[in-house]
C-alpha cells in the first residue's frame, strides 16, 4: 500500500479514534497529523508482522496516550477558526452526545470502544492495548452498558 | 429508548478534518527539520561558550594555575551537560513503533523516571561546577586588582552564586519534578488501567 492509499483509507478512522479520545476537533486533527507523519516516516521499514491497518491504529493510540507527557499547550491546528466553527455546528446532536460520553471515558476504555466502533477485531485491539483477549471482550461489554445508560438517561431528560 | 443503540452509526458520522498528503509530507519534514535544529541549537550554544573560554586561554595566557583550573572546572561541567543531554535525547525519541500501547507506556515510565532523578543530580552537579570553576577563574584578576575592587567583584559574584543555588537552581528544579511527577502519576495511573 503507497502513503496515499493508507492516507485515503485510514485519515477518517484514525481521526474518529482521536475525537473519541479527546472530543475537540482541532486536537484531534493534531494527533491524526502526528500519526500520518510517523506513518510517513516509518513506512518503509514497515514488517508486514501485522496488518497495516493494526499498525496505523498502534501509532495512533500511542500518540493519544503520549498527548499526556506534552504541555497543555499543545499546537493548535493553523485552521481559521471560522471554518472549525462551520464543522463543529454540522454535526447532529445525537453524534456530539456519543462522542462527549466516549471522551468523559477513563483513557484506556476511549481507546478500546473508539477500536471497537472502527470494527477492529477484539483479537487485534488486544495486541494494540496489550490486554488479553478476554479481558477486552469484558471491557467492551461494560463500556456498552456504561454507554447506553448514559444515552437512556439523557433520552429521558430530553422527553421530559 | 431500547437496550440495543446502534453506537456504530453515530460513531461513522461524525465529520472529518482532513488533510492532503502533500499538506502532510510537507509538515513532516518541516517537524524532522524543527527536531533537528531544537536537539543540537542548545548543545551548539554551550560548545561555544566553551570555545570562548578556551580562546581566553590562548589569547590572554594566564600565569595562575587556579585560572587553568577553573577554565577546565568550567569546561568540563558544560562538556558533561552536553553529554548527558546528548545520551539522553536518542532515547527520548526512539521508540518501538510495533510495542503494544502497555509496553511503550511501561517504557516512558521508566524514562521518565530515570529523568527525574538524573535531572537533579545532573543539575546540582552543573550548578557546582560552574560555581566552583569561576571561583578559581577569578582567582588571578582579583589579586591584581585593589583590595575594594577585588572584594566588590568577589562580592558581586559570589552574590550571583548564591542567587543561583539557593533561588534559581531549586526553582528549576522544582519546577521540573513538579511537571515529571504530575506526568508519571498520570502514567501510572494509565499502567494500572491498563492491568489485566
Amino acid at each position: 500500500m503507497t502513503f496515499e492509499e493508507i492516507h485515503k483509507v485510514y485519515w477518517p478512522k484514525v481521526y474518529r479514534q482521536c475525537m473519541g479520545y479527546m472530543n475537540d476537533h482541532d486536537a484531534a486533527k493534531d494527533i491524526t497529523q502526528e500519526t500520518f507523519i510517523k506513518v510517513w516516516q516509518h513506512l518503509p521499514k514497515f514488517r508486514n508482522e501485522s496488518s497495516i491497518g493494526t499498525w496505523v491504529f498502534r501509532i495512533a493510540v500511542n500518540s493519544c496516550l503520549r498527548q499526556i507527557s506534552k504541555d497543555k499547550n499543545m499546537p493548535k491546528s493553523e485552521f481559521p477558526n471560522e471554518i472549525v466553527e462551520e464543522i463543529l455546528v454540522n454535526n447532529e446532536p445525537q453524534v456530539e452526545f456519543l462522542y462527549k460520553c466516549i471522551s468523559e471515558l477513563p483513557e484506556v476504555e476511549r481507546i478500546i470502544i473508539s477500536l471497537e466502533l472502527e470494527e477492529l477485531k477484539q483479537k487485534e485491539i488486544a495486541k494494540i492495548v496489550g490486554l488479553t483477549e478476554g479481558n477486552v471482550r469484558v471491557k467492551i461489554h461494560r463500556i456498552k452498558e456504561k454507554l447506553t445508560k448514559k444515552f437512556q438517561k439523557h433520552d429521558r431528560q430530553h422527553r421530559l | 429508548m431500547t437496550d440495543n443503540i446502534d453506537f456504530k452509526r453515530y460513531w461513522n458520522k461524525q465529520k472529518i478534518e482532513t488533510q492532503t498528503p502533500e499538506e502532510l509530507i510537507k509538515k513532516a519534514n518541516e517537524f524532522k527539520r524543527k527536531t533537528r535544529f531544537k536537539l543540537i541549537a542548545g548543545n551548539i550554544v554551550l560548545l561555544i561558550s566553551c570555545i570562548g573560554i578556551s580562546f581566553i586561554w590562548f589569547y590572554y595566557q594566564p600565569e595562575f594555575l587556579t585560572t587553568k583550573i577553573g577554565i577546565i572546572i568550567i569546561m568540563i561541567a558544560i562538556l558533561i551537560y552536553v553529554a548527558f543531554q546528548s545520551t539522553l535525547m536518542p532515547l527520548l525519541l526512539k521508540r518501538n513503533l510495533e510495542a503494544s500501547a502497555k509496553e511503550q507506556l511501561l517504557q516512558l515510565l521508566q524514562l521518565k523516571e530515570k529523568q527525574r532523578f538524573q535531572q537533579t543530580t545532573l543539575l546540582n552537579g552543573y550548578f557546582f561546577l560552574l560555581s566552583l570553576g569561576l571561583g578559581f577563574y577569578m582567582y588571578e584578576y582579583a589579586v591584581r586588582m585593589t583590595f575594594i575592587w577585588a572584594v566588590l567583584t568577589y562580592g558581586i559574584v559570589l552574590f550571583t552564586i548564591a542567587l543561583n543555588t539557593f533561588y534559581f537552581r531549586p526553582k528549576t528544579i522544582r519546577k521540573q519534578q513538579v511537571r515529571l511527577n504530575k506526568l508519571i502519576a498520570q502514567l501510572k495511573n494509565l499502567k494500572e488501567q491498563l492491568t489485566d
